[in-house]
């Protein structure tokens, strides 16, 4: 039974330090940490976390990959390293001191619908309280001078995801087009298709998108759906 | 052990190549060289201050303006041939992925081939080899031409830059370039973000010792914009500090904007070193 969940984002600058002597994502950690309490306020039993990364899997490593993307910290091995986006979840759960049953999967960028489907569904027939906090992004190709090419496309999808996010439009979120998703480098469109399958017989109540901006040409999203089960 | 258009160049002879952009677009000159007239102004400017190689690029690094061979072609060749006709001993370079470009500019006189794409063409050593020219060799962690970086990460950054640019510099010899002709260069901020290029230049001597030549492409670049939090036109003192770093560090080649203050840096490094003279020295000795 999924009793709340939420979206973040996880860019590399969530991960301590990498943003140097100036916090540039300061407003954007405090609303993803916002969500993460709003999840860990429910009391979960087990609180699932599912991140975009390049393969799908359980990750059994426990050690940020902070110094890959920079910094001048300790290396960690590969092998003991999470994905950068399960790694951004492990870092808003301690900032918010949970300290609760937390289980991790990642789900590939280009997961198929089946795939989502079965993992959203077995996160949805879990029998102990579950909240499910979902990692993923919108569009990179929101600007000339992001990561992505400046693609106008980008605005209508990303608009797309925020009313369903807004609306807590399931259906709208799992009808994402893929092939469409990675021309625009949308890096979530897996994570919310896993959010949409694992709610498709809860009703989200007073959902709420916490944030909603592309800051660095990248459009990034936080969402809290509270949850009653059908 | 270095060699271009012929002449050896010896452990510790630092060399300047000039950066001379034959587009609309580029992130520094902002098409100030385009049009011919300005183009050879700035060759014969940067010959005067002190610069060894003129590097001559039709195609900006970053995305903008589509422009295909042909285009790059018509930017290039005929402006390559000019400046051989005007100075014969000049070492020639000319910035691009793509071979077919490689092969006109080399006919051209061109004497060196910047592949800032990492061998995105394989076909460009190819063409290095037909010509005996000499070839830069890039580490850009597998990107395609003119992408941005995008959260690249690497368990060890110099590591990769070093594995990825000698394995293409020993392709290249194997194809048939001279070992004297085959260049490395980390790329900064190429697939990499500012901790990246930082490391690569704390950590440079790592790739000298591999004891191919290094090029180094600092100049304005933002990894130096977002050290010191300043814009494009504001990072010269910042690109001479990590000049002086890889100096230090032994790179060979520098592919610069600003060639007098980079050669004043690189000969105060050199003296500092014990490999150059001071210009004149009474002071003390009279």
């Amino acid at each position: 039974m999924i009793v709340a969940s939420a979206l973040c984002p996880h860019p590399p600058l969530l991960l301590p330090g990498l943003s140097g002597g100036q916090d540039v994502a300061a407003d954007l950690r405090k609303e993803c940490e916002a969500a993460v309490a709003a999840l860990a306020a429910t009391e979960p039993d087990t609180l699932v976390v599912v991140g975009g990364h390049g393969a799908s899997g359980r990750y059994t490593g426990d050690l940020s990959p902070v110094r890959e993307f920079g910094g001048t910290g300790q290396r960690v091995p590969r092998e003991r390293a999470l994905p950068l986006s399960l790694a951004v979840a492990r870092r808003l759960l301690d900032a918010v001191g949970y300290r609760g049953r937390v289980e991790t999967a990642a789900v590939a960028w280009d997961a198929s619908d089946a795939e989502l489907g079965a993992l959203g569904r077995s996160i949805a027939g879990r029998p102990d309280r579950v909240a499910l906090l979902v990692l993923g992004e919108g569009s990179a190709r929101r600007a000339a001078t992001g990561p992505g090419e400046l693609d106008e496309r980008a605005f209508g999808f990303d608009e797309r995801i925020h009313r369903c996010l807004a609306g807590g439009d399931r259906e709208g979120l799992a009808r994402l087009d893929p092939a469409l998703a990675a021309d625009l480098m949308v890096s979530g469109r897996a994570a919310l298709g896993v959010l949409a399958h694992a709610l498709a017989d809860t009703v989200p109540v007073d959902p709420r998108v916490l944030y909603a901006d592309d800051p660095f040409g990248v459009m990034y999203f936080v969402a809290v759906w509270p949850c009653v089960s059908c | 052990m270095l060699r271009l258009r012929g002449r050896h160049y010896e452990a510790g002879q630092a060399l300047v190549m000039a950066i001379v952009n034959r587009t609309r677009d580029s992130f520094y000159d902002r098409g100030a060289t385009w049009d011919d007239a300005p183009a050879f102004e700035r060759v014969r400017r940067v010959v005067a201050e002190g610069a060894d190689i003129v590097d001559i690029g039709g195609v900006k690094a970053g995305p903008g303006e589509q422009v295909d061979a042909e285009e790059e072609k018509r930017r290039v060749v005929d402006f390559v041939a000019a400046v051989r006709a005007e100075f014969p001993d000049l070492v020639i370079s000319v910035d691009t992925w793509r071979a077919s470009v490689g092969r006109a500019v080399c006919e051209a006189g061109a004497d060196l081939l910047n592949d800032a794409w990492g061998g995105y063409d394989p076909e460009l050593a190819e063409v290095a080899a037909e010509f005996d020219a000499a070839l830069v060799c890039t580490h850009t962690g597998g990107l395609a031409p003119r992408t941005p970086p995008y959260r690249p990460h690497y368990q060890d950054v110099v590591r990769e830059a070093i594995e990825a640019t000698v394995a293409q510099a020993e392709r290249a010899v194997s194809l048939g370039v001279d070992p004297a002709s085959a260049i490395i260069d980390p790329a900064h901020d190429f697939g990499k973000n500012t901790w990246h290029s930082l490391e690569l230049t704390r950590r440079l001597d790592e790739m000298t010792a591999t004891g191919w030549p290094v090029l180094v492409s600092l100049s304005n670049k933002d990894f130096v914009g977002e050290t010191l939090d300043l814009p494009v036109g504001e990072r010269l003192t910042g690109t001479l500090a990590a000049t002086a770093v890889c100096a230090w560090h032994g790179a060979r080649v520098y592919r610069v904007h600003e060639v007098a203050q980079t050669r004043q840096v690189l000969d105060m490094v050199a003296s500092i070193r014990g490999v150059r003279p001071p210009a004149r020295v009474v002071r003390g000795l009279e």
